[in-house]
């Protein structure tokens, strides 16, 4: 009895048990946070695993995923379609990060030479195919690109005397011709996020360089490019990105064309799930594009120090 | 040393404690969050099951990717309704032709309602003879039809069958005719009167030789689907097919190879021009120009492609049969349609049969189809009707269906499988090789199998 009679009596019914306020504290961070983790549980992770989960099946769309294992999985390294597609999605890749990055760089350095008249009107003209609907960069090039009536081939013929490329047809020309809409469309984007870094390399390093008597060559690679390390590393990394996931351009132009020669992976996928019903399949590929992807966005991140400070 | 009754921890029955304590705001807005959420969840369960639709007023869920579809079965209520007990309204959604089945079959997955009526376009029904789709959610016209018999044609029927049972009623016998221009011909001494495919190549090449002229087209552009389809019409007409009723491959066959060597030859020759696609800029360049004075195309070519394209050369066109070939064949062939469906196993699923069947196989209805959108009878006895007999003054005021009767006996069936898509996209890739001369017409069909092979099956 005296142990109860020690026993703190309740205030009222409503009172809960005492909560300190360091408890609330360790808390309310994570109840702030939680919205990112539900979203990032349920549109992220859960479609990831259900795709991993998805490429062990064979499913038409409708009724249950039947489970065949690896099978998927398998059939991708005997499938030369698949096989056509890495290696396009691979020269797709190598033109954005060899050929358009440097572009857009030598873009944002000539926007940004002193006393360029109408800076802001050239930065629009090399934004506006960004923002153009792909419906439209696809009807516009397929009219460029025309073998019997397009402007590519009139050009040519006018300056060269030659004209009949077929720019959608010929395997080798097919994947030029995206590579020029790719480097069209993209080039401007990437421009903007270079002429942002070039804007906060201090003058004074041009300079001092200066004084020290180098030219423009030298001011180039031995002040720009260091100081525009971090954002060459983050274009380069997205655009290796969307290099690897490029849809638009090859399956507006060409629709894969002609035998696959111009087939991404990204295609290969939509093909797969909502041309032949092969939504196992198509998961597979799915699950083998983000692996790779991942991995070597990792490699990238790592090789370039990106998010790193010195 | 009392014990004071606010030291109980359990209090006693009938205590103040017990008594339900009155609901706070806080509570309230708690439970009502709740029962909505468990509402909304049980909603998103499914809805309870709904009796069959015998009578009455009924809104069917009506799909299609034309609205000349869309013009044709509103214009056609009033005739359902003289033929049910159902007072008809459509809901009507409007898509491209491959969203249409992607939604009806996303639809399906999230249990929410699939169309009660839906337009397949022909080149879409292979996604859903995939397992068993088309079981699960298409309505079998097998019995309904059955009382037609030999009147709805085998050969349109053939395209949306699987295992025996028909799953869409199709728009049309889109027949392959040749389309001339008999200005032309008259005027570079070409006789319109051909009889095989051999002489017209020789007078065709002869006539590129002469004035540049072309006398067929074959499609080389970016569109899979019309590469193939160039070729196909041939091939068909030739008695060559993709697929057996089975749904097997039976390219691997002389006619496919011979079939291409003539369009291989006829590009040599410059008889046969290539064009990007059949319906835009490069096939009206070459129209406009007059390097096109004649192609083999099917019956709606004239509505989609001739007309819009060059209209000012109405009257100048004339359409005949096709050429025979010497090795044997068809009249002609058959390419494109539309096929509609019917939801299964769903409220209005009688209705919307009736609604189909009162106004697409009827002979009234396909005679107004005919008047309306130009589609030729999928009833054979209607193509007898003098209701057709229009003159079409773009053909110089010829009665085009005279053409279309003499040849709506010989038409081949058109078989397709879940397999299509993957056909297209090598055979298509091999064609163009072919006709490029990087790969012999043996070689492009032996390599289109071999391709096939590879990627079907997955």
């Amino acid at each position: 009895m005296a142990t109860q009679e020690t026993l703190p009596a309740p205030t009222s019914t409503h009172t809960r048990p005492p909560r300190t306020r360091s408890t609330t504290a360790t808390r309310a961070p994570y109840a702030f946070i939680a919205p990112f983790y539900v979203l990032f549980v349920l549109f992220m992770l859960v479609p990831i695993l259900a795709s991993v989960y998805l490429s062990l099946t064979s499913w038409v769309g409708l009724g249950t995923p039947e489970y065949v294992g690896l099978r998927n999985y398998g059939n991708l390294l005997t499938d030369s379609s698949f096989h056509k597609a890495l290696v396009n999605t691979l020269i797709y890749v190598a033109v954005a990060v060899v050929v358009i990055v440097p572009v857009s760089l030598l873009l944002a350095t000539a926007l940004n030479a002193r006393g360029l008249r109408a800076r802001d009107a050239f930065r629009v003209v090399y934004f506006v195919p960004m923002v153009v609907s792909p419906i439209i960069v696809a009807l516009i090039f397929s009219l460029v690109f025309d073998q019997n009536y397009g402007l590519a081939n009139a050009a040519l013929k006018a300056v060269f005397g030659v004209g009949s490329v077929d720019w959608l047809g010929q395997p080798t020309v097919a994947k030029v011709a995206i590579s020029l809409v790719m480097l069209w469309r993209w080039s401007g984007y990437l421009t903007i996020f270079f002429l942002a870094g070039l804007q906060n390399v201090p003058k004074d390093l041009y300079e001092a360089a200066s004084l020290d008597g180098a030219g423009w060559w030298r001011s180039f690679t031995s002040v720009t490019l260091p100081a525009l390390k971090p954002v060459t590393a983050f274009v380069a990394v997205t655009s290796f990105i969307s290099a690897a996931q490029i849809f638009d351009e090859p399956f507006l132009l060409t629709a894969g064309g002609p035998s696959d020669q111009t087939l991404s992976v990204a295609m290969f996928i939509y093909r797969a799930a909502f041309q032949r019903q092969q939504f196992g399949y198509a998961a597979a590929a799915g699950v083998v594009l983000f692996v790779v992807v991942f991995l070597v966005s990792q490699a990238f991140n790592r090789l370039l120090g990106i998010g790193r400070t010195k | 040393m009392s014990t004071s009754p606010r030291l109980h921890r359990v209090p006693p029955p009938g205590s103040p404690a017990l008594r339900p304590r009155p609901l706070s705001r806080r509570d309230a807005l708690r439970l009502g969050g709740l029962g909505a959420g468990a509402s909304a969840l049980l909603a998103a369960c499914g809805s309870p099951p709904s009796s069959p639709v015998t009578s009455g007023a009924v809104d069917l869920g009506f799909w299609t990717h034309d609205e000349g579809y869309q013009t044709f079965f509103e214009n056609g209520i009033p005739d359902a309704e003289a033929a049910t007990d159902f007072r008809y309204s459509l809901d009507v959604t409007r898509a491209g032709a491959a969203d249409l089945v992607t939604k009806l079959l996303a639809q399906a997955v999230a249990g929410r309602d699939t169309p009660d009526v839906i337009g397949i376009e022909i080149g879409q029904f292979p996604r859903l003879q995939r397992g068993d789709l088309a079981e699960r959610l298409l309505y079998d016209w097998t019995d309904h039809v059955a009382a037609l018999g030999d009147d709805l044609l085998q050969a349109r029927r053939a395209p949306y069958t699987k295992d025996g049972k028909l799953y869409a009623l199709d728009s049309d016998t889109p027949m392959v005719v040749y389309y001339l221009r008999e200005d032309l011909f008259s005027q570079y001494g070409l006789p319109t009167d051909v009889g095989s495919w051999d002489e017209i190549a020789q007078v065709g090449a002869k006539a590129a030789a002469d004035h540049d002229v072309a006398l067929g087209v074959l499609a080389s552009g970016s569109d899979l689907g019309q590469i193939v389809q160039g070729y196909e019409m041939l091939l068909r007409q030739r008695g060559g097919a993709f697929f057996d009723a089975d749904e097997q491959l039976v390219l691997d066959s002389p006619e496919a190879v011979e079939v291409l060597q003539f369009a291989v030859d006829g590009l040599r020759s410059g008889f046969i021009t290539t064009v990007n696609d059949f319906y835009g800029a490069s096939v009206q360049a070459g129209l406009k120009s007059g390097r096109i004075a004649g192609m083999w195309m099917a019956s709606w070519y004239s509505a989609f492609g001739l007309k819009p394209n060059v209209p000012e050369q109405s009257g100048a066109w004339r359409l005949r049969a096709l050429p025979t070939w010497s090795g044997g064949g068809f009249a002609t062939a058959a390419a494109g349609g539309t096929g509609f469906a019917v939801g299964v196993d769903q409220p209005e699923t009688q209705a919307a049969a009736d609604f189909v069947a009162s106004t697409w196989i009827t002979p009234e209805g396909q005679v107004r189809r005919f008047t309306e959108l130009t589609y030729l009878p999928t009833l054979r006895s209607v193509f007898d009707s003098p209701e057709l007999e229009v003159p079409d003054e773009y053909f110089g005021g010829q009665q085009v269906i005279d053409v279309y009767r003499g040849i709506v006996d010989d038409v081949p069936d058109y078989y397709q499988s879940p397999d299509s898509s993957i056909l297209t996209d090598v055979l298509s890739g091999h064609l163009i090789s072919a006709y490029r001369g990087d790969e012999t017409p043996a070689q492009a069909i032996k390599g289109a199998i071999e391709d096939f092979t590879n990627q079907a099956g997955r």
